[in-house]
């Protein structure tokens, strides 16, 4: 997705050495996204249109 | 230093990467202070472009080349910045990854070099055709760990 629109970055957080993030996003799974600083939130390996749907509705 | 990948990992990640197709550059943001993976993945980064002569990786440090790290939005350290490179430049498309990309993490930067590499996402059309009309700031943060 960041590949396709410049609005778009994408941030692969490796969870063990930032932890200070993963309790401020309450993150307890992984993968876990966030999306917008926790706006949004999609757990799972999950389908491109459910993550598409996520942010559709935070930006919405 | 020994190597971080071994010969098996290195023959199959030269055998992925005989499907790169365009150049692509990692930019590594390392940090002096209080960053005990800071060598290990620049070293691992290097190992990777390596193998092959379309990836290439330049070493920029948090505090020293702020400018840049400022330019790339980076502000954590390790971070590695995947860039397509092209004749007039650098392209950012958006993609980082924060923290050493080991386990399936390595797995994911292979992948997105391979991405990067032929400049096409692989998304719907569906999902491009609203990613051209987006006008708002998406940041996605994907927290995953190293097993």
């Amino acid at each position: 997705m960041a590949m396709e629109s410049d609005m778009v970055e994408a941030e692969m957080v490796e969870t063990s050495e930032f932890m200070e993030l993963v309790h401020q996003f309450g993150v307890s799974g992984v993968p876990d996204t966030s999306i917008n600083h926790g706006a949004g939130r999609v757990v799972g390996a999950v389908p491109e249109e459910h993550l598409l749907a996520e942010i559709q509705r935070v930006v919405a | 230093m020994p190597e971080l990948l071994n010969q098996e990992i290195r023959d199959q990640v030269k055998q992925a990467f005989a499907d790169l197709r365009e150049p692509v550059e990692v930019l590594f943001f390392g940090s002096a202070q209080d960053c005990p993976y800071c060598e290990d993945t620049r070293q691992m980064a290097e190992e990777v472009v390596s193998l092959s002569d379309k990836l290439s990786i330049q070493v920029f440090d948090l505090e020293a080349d702020a400018e840049t790290a400022t330019q790339y939005h980076v502000d954590k350290a390790p971070t590695l910045v995947l860039t397509a490179r092209n004749d007039d430049g650098l392209k950012d498309y958006g993609i980082r990854y924060v923290g050493i990309p080991a386990g399936h993490e390595f797995s994911s930067l292979i992948h997105d070099l391979l991405r990067v590499s032929s400049r096409d996402s692989g998304l719907s059309q569906q999902t491009r055709a609203f990613l051209a009309t987006l006008d708002k700031p998406v940041h996605l943060q994907v927290f995953v760990t190293p097993t």
